[in-house]
């Protein structure tokens, strides 16, 4: 079942790229949507529960190496794989429209489906090759759809992201060899690999200070570009650290690393983000915020922090997502995403945008009965709680950081919803409210916002009975 | 018109489901324990769950009844306050969803539902505050409420979370009862809590948001601003009071924010010249009176003047929109003379400021008076406060209720009498100041009765009832001969005038604070964090210009370097074996 959800995408992705020029626009979108609702349905249908693996497949695939092509859904990568499908699928909604590329669309399908791939492998191998496999066309994207400075911006987002893969690669073959195989339950990396691997996934999440290139790239790539890179390419990051890092014996060594730059890295996303004038590079900053949640709750290694992990990546996704389209719709419409030249007053000017937007931003400050809070409230617990591996000044210290981070996140929100939602309006030519389609990606987002915010227990379900028995 | 009645009507479906469910609850006093928070696997709290775990606690259905009845009320005051407004749907449904979040923290032993319904209500305020979004006022006041309330929050959350550490359930009764058992963490739990507390209830230090919200619309600020959220301030820390009444610190603490809170709060209403503005920092002294009670360990006492105060205090707000209303401002300056023009709302607000200044046989003197009774009992220094704390305690909530019952004077006399029908900037009343429209009339009418019918059955106490009234009237008279004399009550010090400066370190310090520091962040990230990559990239261009080097297409230095390597190796051959 996993095998056809991957090739579903990955073929009409492919098929659109080479048939670029003989697809119309319309058809090219609804095709991908076709394609990633499929996957969405058969990753929602392979869930056997929570213990052990779901819809294993076991090939031979790369015999004298070892690697084999496992596949299969754990409770930790089924809410992300879930999240992804869905995320493709808006995003493939979201280009229905006339000037929309059918490359775009194909690229957002092999993008989409490469993510799948990692968060569906079991084999190490197999899952650091998916996760190259999502970069290139993530390239494409950013630099021939982007606008500004966009070339530099991809290259510098490749750039980063490889150099981060060549130190996780080593990672993994030291882990693979002490543990005797490839398969992602038997790796052993020791204290060097660990540092490796964590180095690699860190640059990926990504952990102050090793995030410069994201702003960048979430602000020069197209709509679905960055939306693309908030809610799936960043879990790459946190996934890999959740697999690789939570369980290994060595993450002594790195966790204090972790829990204090991540725990840091909340504070100064969140003061970077009060001083922004452009709203999609005050998402990205934002979306550093989250994940350094994300970060700290690794660093606990407990079930707690598991949980907080899972929920926040997720979280993030649904939440983030909302936000890019929200500001891809103002982009759209004014061909800017800086705030001052956008204007304020959308309550009066378009009202059901201004209040998508005001609410995505109201989830994105940890807004208790919305999805974002959740994640960030079991991180806090994880922190108070110390954990196995973290000292108390460690892990009080990481707790400190984060509460300061809540408040200043407040801050910024409520700064952008002033500029932008509130004030005397100034009339645009432009002013015109939401489409059928913006209305339907975002109102599904919100649904799953308040969904997740309301009943938690949903994922939390998912993710509780994991203990140690699931990836160790 | 008729969709505006379509919003009474949700509200008064709300109101009569609440009511149903409630008002059975009323008489009762002893709670049947009918959830037990479950613990984890491990002996840990559980994960969390929104399970509404609904149960009435013996005097929350009171405080339900008050928050839909006042809901009500404001939703039928607004459709002629409010009714012509182009945004009055969004308004009139945050209401709701208002109501619905105040009920969820008052209805609940599952903590995380009181914490996002405690949550919810700030977010509906901050949209409510917001509501003349074009108003630089307006959104100042919202974001300065929103923020200040949830930075103080965060000490809520702190708390829910030590509580479950503690005690392994996230359930109030489970937690009340693990308590019982073994008490733990007494001190940091209080702490948490009360920080929640003072941001809610507006207490010092964090009081200065709730005069800075008065530019949201007066129904809004009767009914969140007076009657209800900030009220839930006070009610958690009622609710929880077993969790932390062990501890002297916290209720020392407590004691003096409400000690510095009462007063100041009082003489800041006293300055005022706005009647709005004024009543707002009577809500302020008014909190940490309750809050003085559940100091001294009588969160019932606190509770009960939280229900008094909500009533009356929500008429003075109604009361005020329709002054607004009729005249068009609400500075004290343009009103005056207004007894005869508007005499029902002069009479319900009558009865309003008398249970202010807390006059018999209004309900505000009765819930007072067992405020000041259980302070008196705490003075004898073995309920948890030192006997020092709560003497300095008593006197200030003495002098606290000399100068309400001044101020509340003062204001009454300043909105409704005065000899030269106002002493407003046209020099007399213009043709269209006359009573409100019946919508708005009714339900002052409505909370008067109530103003007096709440002191039905509430228990008496002679001392300090006696001594309460004689420096209440004492307050009253003062006014009244200095008014007659001529005065023009203006009596405003500098220092209480700009509020002894206390709104500084919000309105500029940790703003500048916070701009510095975000403008160094960026310049930062682009300066200094972005070195590596930049400095990477350097290196790799130096590396290949000087590799490019070697590639000259020289055949002559191709030899050369090849002749010096072979030479090399035979070197390095020969002297390694």
């Amino acid at each position: 079942m996993i095998v056809v959800a991957l090739a579903v995408p990955f073929a009409v992705g492919v098929l659109l790229v080479l048939a670029r020029r003989f697809v119309p626009s319309r058809v090219a979108a609804w095709a991908g949507a076709a394609a990633m609702a499929v996957t969405l349905a058969l990753y929602a249908l392979v869930w056997e529960g929570s213990e052990g693996v779901s819809g294993r497949v076991d090939a031979p695939w790369i015999e004298p190496l070892g690697a084999r092509l496992q596949l299969g859904v754990t409770a930790v990568s089924w809410p992300f794989a879930l999240m992804t499908a869905f995320i493709g699928l808006l995003c493939c909604l979201w280009l229905v429209a006339d000037d929309t590329a059918p490359a775009l669309v194909g690229l957002v399908l092999v993008v989409s489906a490469s993510a799948l791939g990692v968060f569906s492998s079991l084999d190490a191998l197999l899952l650091f090759v998916f996760f190259e496999l999502a970069l290139i066309p993530m390239w494409f994207v950013i630099a021939l759809w982007g606008t500004g400075d966009a070339r530099r911006a991809a290259t510098r987002f490749l750039l980063f992201t490889v150099t981060g893969s060549a130190l996780l690669l080593v990672g993994i073959v030291i882990g693979a060899v002490r543990g005797g195989s490839l398969e992602l339950i038997d790796i052993r990396p020791d204290a060097v690999a660990v540092v490796l691997i964590t180095l690699g996934f860190a640059v990926k999440t990504p952990i102050v200070p090793l995030h410069t290139w994201l702003p960048d790239a979430h602000s020069a790539a197209p709509t679905v570009g960055s939306v693309l890179l908030a809610s799936v390419f960043l879990k790459l990051g946190t996934y890999g650290l959740l697999v690789f890092v939570e369980p290994s014996d060595h993450i002594g060594v790195v966790a204090p690393y972790l829990a204090v730059t991540g725990a840091f890295g909340i504070v100064w996303s969140a003061l970077a983000c009060y001083a922004q004038d452009d709203l999609k590079r005050l998402i990205a900053y934002s979306s550093i915020g989250h994940m350094g949640f994300v970060v700290l709750a690794v660093a606990t290694r407990s079930d707690v922090g598991v949980a907080a992990a899972v929920f926040g990546s997720v979280a993030h996704g649904v939440v983030t997502g909302l936000l890019f389209f929200a500001a891809g719709s103002m982009k759209d419409r004014y061909g800017t995403t800086s705030m001052t030249r956008i204007g304020r007053g959308l309550y009066a000017r378009t009202p059901w945008l201004a209040v998508t937007f005001v609410l995505a931003a109201v989830a994105t400050l940890g807004l208790p009965g919305l999805a974002g809070f959740w994640g960030e409230v079991l991180s806090l617990r994880a922190a108070y709680d110390v954990g196995e591996v973290l000292s108390r000044p460690v892990a009080w210290t990481g707790l400190g950081l984060a509460l300061l981070g809540i408040a200043l996140t407040t801050a910024y929100v409520v700064r952008a919803v002033r500029l932008l939602a509130q004030g005397e309006p100034v009339p645009s030519d432009a002013d015109r409210d939401l489409e059928v389609r913006e209305a339907v990606v975002m109102g599904a987002l919100v649904a799953a916002v308040v969904v997740l915010g309301l009943a938690p227990q949903l994922l939390l379900d998912v993710v509780q009975p994991l203990s140690a028995g699931v990836l160790r | 018109m008729i969709r505006r009645w379509g919003y009474v009507g949700i509200t008064a479906v709300l109101a009569v489901v609440v009511a149903i469910w409630a008002v059975p609850e009323l008489g009762r006093d002893t709670v049947t324990f009918v959830t037990i928070g479950q613990t984890g696997p491990d002996g840990g709290p559980p994960l969390p769950s929104l399970s509404p775990d609904l149960l009435i606690y013996p005097g929350t259905a009171q405080i339900l009844l008050l928050a839909v009845g006042v809901g009500l009320l404001v939703q039928i005051y607004s459709t002629a306050y409010l009714g012509h407004h182009p945004r009055y749907r969004s308004y009139a449904l945050v209401i709701v969803l208002f109501l619905i979040a105040m009920i969820a923290v008052v209805g609940t032993t599952n903590l995380w539902v009181l914490l996002v319904g405690w949550e919810v209500m700030g977010l509906c305020s901050y949209l409510l505050i917001g509501h003349e979004w074009e108003s630089p006022v307006a959104r100042a006041g919202a974001a300065k409420a929103f923020l200040v309330t949830r930075i103080a929050d965060l000490g809520l959350v702190m708390a829910i979370i030590v509580i479950g550490e503690t005690y392994g359930t996230y359930d109030i009764v489970g937690a009340q009862v693990a308590q019982s058992e073994q008490p733990r963490h007494a001190t940091l739990i209080g702490l948490l809590v009360l920080v929640a507390v003072v941001g809610k209830s507006a207490q010092f230090p964090l009081h200065t948001w709730l005069p800075d919200a008065m530019p949201g619309p007066t129904p809004i600020t009767a009914l969140i601003h007076a009657a209800t959220m900030v009220a839930a301030g006070v009610y958690l820390a009622a609710r929880l009071f077993q969790l932390y009444a062990d501890s002297q610190v916290v209720l020392t603490a407590m004691a003096v924010v409400a000690a510095i809170t009462m007063l100041m709060g009082a003489l800041f209403a006293w300055v005022q010249t706005d009647l709005k503005r004024a009543l707002a920092w009577s809500t302020v002294s008014q909190l940490a009176l309750m809050l003085a009670a559940v100091a001294v360990g009588d969160p019932e006492a606190g509770t009960d003047h939280l229900l008094a105060h909500g009533v009356f205090k929500a008429l003075l707000f109604l009361g005020c929109g329709c002054v607004m209303l009729a005249v068009g401002s609400s500075a004290l300056s343009s009103m005056g003379g207004l007894r005869r023009r508007m005499p029902v709302t002069f009479w319900t607000m009558t009865a309003g400021f008398a249970a202010l200044a807390g006059l018999v046989p209004t309900a505000g003197f009765f819930t007072k008076d067992s405020v000041l009774h259980a302070i008196e009992r705490a003075t004898d220094g073995d309920r948890g406060l030192a006997a020092g704390t709560a003497w300095v305690l008593l006197v200030v909530a003495l002098v606290t209720t000399f100068v309400t019952a001044a101020y509340a004077t003062r204001l009454w006399v300043l909105t409704f009498f005065g000899a030269g029908h106002g002493a407003g900037p046209h020099g007399t009343l213009g043709q269209d100041v006359r009573e409100a429209p019946l919508a708005m009339a009714g339900p002052l009418v409505v909370l008067a009765v109530a103003t007096f019918a709440l002191s039905v059955g509430q228990p008496l106490h002679l001392g300090t009832g006696l001594l309460s009234t004689v420096i209440a009237v004492a307050g009253v008279a003062a006014v009244l001969v200095a008014a007659r004399r001529g005065s023009t009550l203006a009596w405003a010090p500098r220092p209480l005038a700009a509020e002894l400066w206390l709104d500084r370190p919000f309105s500029r310090w940790i703003l500048a604070l916070g701009t510095g520091a975000s403008r160094v962040v960026v310049e930062l990230d682009r300066e200094v964090v972005d070195v590596y990559p930049r400095g990477g990239e350097s290196l790799a261009a130096t590396i290949s210009r000087g590799l490019g080097l070697a590639q000259s297409r020289n055949v002559q230095r191709y030899a050369t370097v090849l002749a010096v390597g072979v030479v090399m190796l035979v070197v390095i051959g020969v002297v390694v074996s």
